[in-house]
């Protein structure tokens, strides 16, 4: 069965101007990420694993090559377009968790409802994904009440409120324990196979190499290797 | 109604760092209670000179001979006093309205004499319009006998005469010729300043017209029930009346009373902006402040795609939530000292001293009177909420050019 490319990356290159030096990020990176992926990318520090994911989030543009997300050509979008297609077609997971401290997980989900112009029905879907998301009981506790695993899943709750087809998490289990880190995993791979959501995770955790199905290993800001659980895609330079 | 996550976000934000808030809230509420001070002052202090200048005589406005505001001289008069009188009593927002011929004089008694705008007025109505010569304290006002007078203490002081004694008085006619009459002294005005107490000498009006041989009334003298709509007023009356006479203001009347109240605001309004720049900046580096602190939520907010133009509704939402808490304060602050200087007043006679205070002819009370009033609540919070806003806005500005991807990357 063929499978539909959500992410098309081709040469791309993003480079750093700071002060003194110029920081290559990526090196003409080449990759297609397909619908209902379950994917890790690895490498070591400053292999480029976050700028790809800020790319491919919209967050951030390439310096060289084409990037195509969700059949649009990001370099070729407004900021505007870019913060539209992030709040609809897009989910965020960050390592530190970056739930909104002051809002309750319900009303952190919610958020993301209200900015997409869901009205007095924001309450109720907000409610029905923590409800899904085995999260019912902590709809009222602030960020602080809440421990890391549990803030954990409501930004995973937060991410996939607005039904995305993609969420992008970075480092998402960094800060997490043996025993959260595998709640949560099983959560968005449960959320990958029965609603179809594609995941791509920046890591450096074993645990969710583990539980991936694809591991994009990238080194100074190329993919040294591109594997399927199972079989060994050839890297875009070795075909 | 459902409050949105924004509001309730902005709000809590505020409450997060309370003792800031309150700081900020503390800062434009004395800003904003000092600018009330301050503007309840001047427009007490510019109903008290417009009060004084109408008062003292020259009325809030005059009907005088078309070409008078060119030579202010005082041997024209008016063409038909009695008519041009009664259409300006017919008019509602008149209060009072009383005739004045006006001519200099020398006053002999004796070997002394004293040089004296005497006036010509009607007794019936001069008092209403004059508070200068309310304050008969020797003898009685005019009576309407003829050949009477009444004088300011600092002239019989220096003519060294009383009640019921009789001046020579000496006076141009209208052709040229001087003229003499006697006036019997019937009362002593004093206004508690010596300079006005020089120039007071008012006698019947037919007395006037008796000495000068000039018929007839120089200029109707006029108050209104609302000095505020005085222009409308007089642009109303003058198109009534027609070519052959003038209205003029007190403001044409006395320019240089008019410029020093207009100096005054002036003032006023300077130290109002400064204080309201004092108190815009403090607000704009705290929200500047609070914006800094976010950085990291805004870029996971933008993150998940909040646009621009809702971080700076956020920003402005909190700007006008400070601003509504402030104008609160300022009126804490701003009515109980603005209606402290509505009623106690701020007395002047320290630094000025007992005697009565005058400038160009009309008499100020020492105690200054501020303005009181509901207008203090929509300018506390026109105040507040323009310095609020308006200082929110660059932070605001801020906070919506922050890059996610920048902002995230520093974790990394």
């Amino acid at each position: 069965m063929a499978t539909n490319v959500l992410v098309s990356a081709k040469d791309v290159t993003k480079t750093y101007q700071t002060a003194k030096i110029e920081v290559k990020a990526l090196r003409g990176l080449t990759l297609d990420i397909n619908e209902t992926d379950f994917m890790a990318i690895v490498g070591p520090s400053g292999s480029g694993k976050t700028t790809f994911l800020n790319l491919v989030g919209a967050l951030d543009t390439a310096t060289d090559g084409s990037l195509t997300v969700l059949g649009r050509d990001i370099s070729a979008m407004s900021k505007q377009k870019r913060a539209d297609l992030r709040l609809h077609r897009l989910g965020f997971v960050f390592q530190a968790y970056n739930l909104v401290p002051v809002l309750t997980a319900q009303e952190n989900v919610e958020f993301v409802l209200e900015l997409q112009g869901v009205g007095d029905n924001r309450f109720n879907r907000a409610r029905e994904v923590l409800d899904k998301l085995g999260l019912a009981e902590f709809a009222n506790r602030r960020p602080n009440e809440l421990s890391g695993g549990q803030q954990q899943r409501v930004a995973v709750a937060r991410a996939v409120a607005s039904n995305p087809k993609l969420v992008l998490a970075d480092e998402p289990t960094a800060n997490l324990d043996g025993e959260n880190a595998e709640v949560l995993l099983h959560m968005m791979q449960d959320l990958n196979e029965n609603r179809d959501i594609t995941f791509v995770f920046s890591t450096h955790d074993s645990r969710v190499v583990a539980h991936a199905r694809r591991v994009v290993t990238l080194v100074d800001g190329r993919i040294a290797r591109d594997e399927m659980k199972g079989r060994t895609n050839p890297s875009p330079r070795e075909s | 109604m459902m409050l949105s996550v924004s509001s309730k976000y902005a709000m809590r934000s505020l409450l997060r760092h309370g003792r800031r808030t309150i700081l900020s809230v503390v800062g434009i509420g004395v800003g904003c209670g000092l600018c009330l001070f301050m503007i309840g002052f001047i427009r007490g202090e510019r109903k008290m000179m417009l009060r004084a200048a109408s008062e003292s005589g020259a009325g809030h406005f005059r009907v005088v001979p078309a070409n008078w505001n060119e030579t202010r001289e005082n041997d024209l008069r008016l063409i038909d006093w009695h008519q041009a009188r009664k259409l300006v009593e017919s008019m509602d927002e008149v209060e009072v309205v009383t005739p004045h011929a006006r001519k200099e004089v020398l006053l002999g008694f004796g070997t002394r004499v004293a040089g004296v705008e005497m006036v010509g007025v009607d007794r019936n109505t001069e008092q209403a319009a004059n508070r200068l010569v309310r304050s008969v304290v020797d003898g009685h006002y005019l009576d309407g006998e003829k050949g009477t007078t009444v004088i300011g203490r600092t002239i019989a002081t220096r003519l060294r005469v009383e009640v019921d004694d009789e001046l020579m008085v000496t006076a141009a006619g209208a052709d040229g010729e001087m003229a003499g009459a006697m006036l019997r002294i019937v009362g002593i005005v004093e206004t508690g300043s010596r300079d006005l107490d020089a120039t007071i000498c008012q006698v019947n009006l037919q007395d006037v017209e008796r000495i000068t041989h000039l018929p007839g009334a120089g200029d109707l003298t006029a108050l209104v029930k609302n000095p505020k709509k005085l222009k409308l007023t007089v642009k109303s009356l003058s198109e009534k009346l027609g070519t052959d006479y003038s209205v003029v203001t007190w403001e044409q009347l006395m320019p240089e009373l008019a410029s020093g109240v207009k100096v005054d605001e002036t003032w006023t309004r300077l130290t109002v902006s400064i204080i309201m720049i004092v108190v815009f900046l403090g607000i704009a580096s705290a929200q500047l402040t609070a914006v800094l602190e976010r950085r990291r939520e805004f870029a996971v907010l933008s993150a998940v795609g909040m646009k621009g133009s809702r971080l700076v509704q956020i920003m402005v939402y909190e700007g006008l939530v400070l601003g509504l808490a402030g104008a609160a304060v300022g009126l804490a602050v701003g009515v109980p000292s603005t209606y402290w200087v509505a009623t106690k007043g701020i007395d002047f006679t320290k630094m000025y001293g007992t005697e009565g205070m005058s400038i160009s002819n009309i008499l100020i009370d020492p105690v200054f009177l501020g303005d009181f009033g509901w207008w203090l609540v929509p300018l506390a919070f026109v105040l507040a909420l323009t310095a609020t806003i308006l200082s929110s806005l660059y932070p605001a500005w801020y906070a919506a050019k922050t890059d996610p991807a920048a902002a995230l990357r520093v974790e990394h």
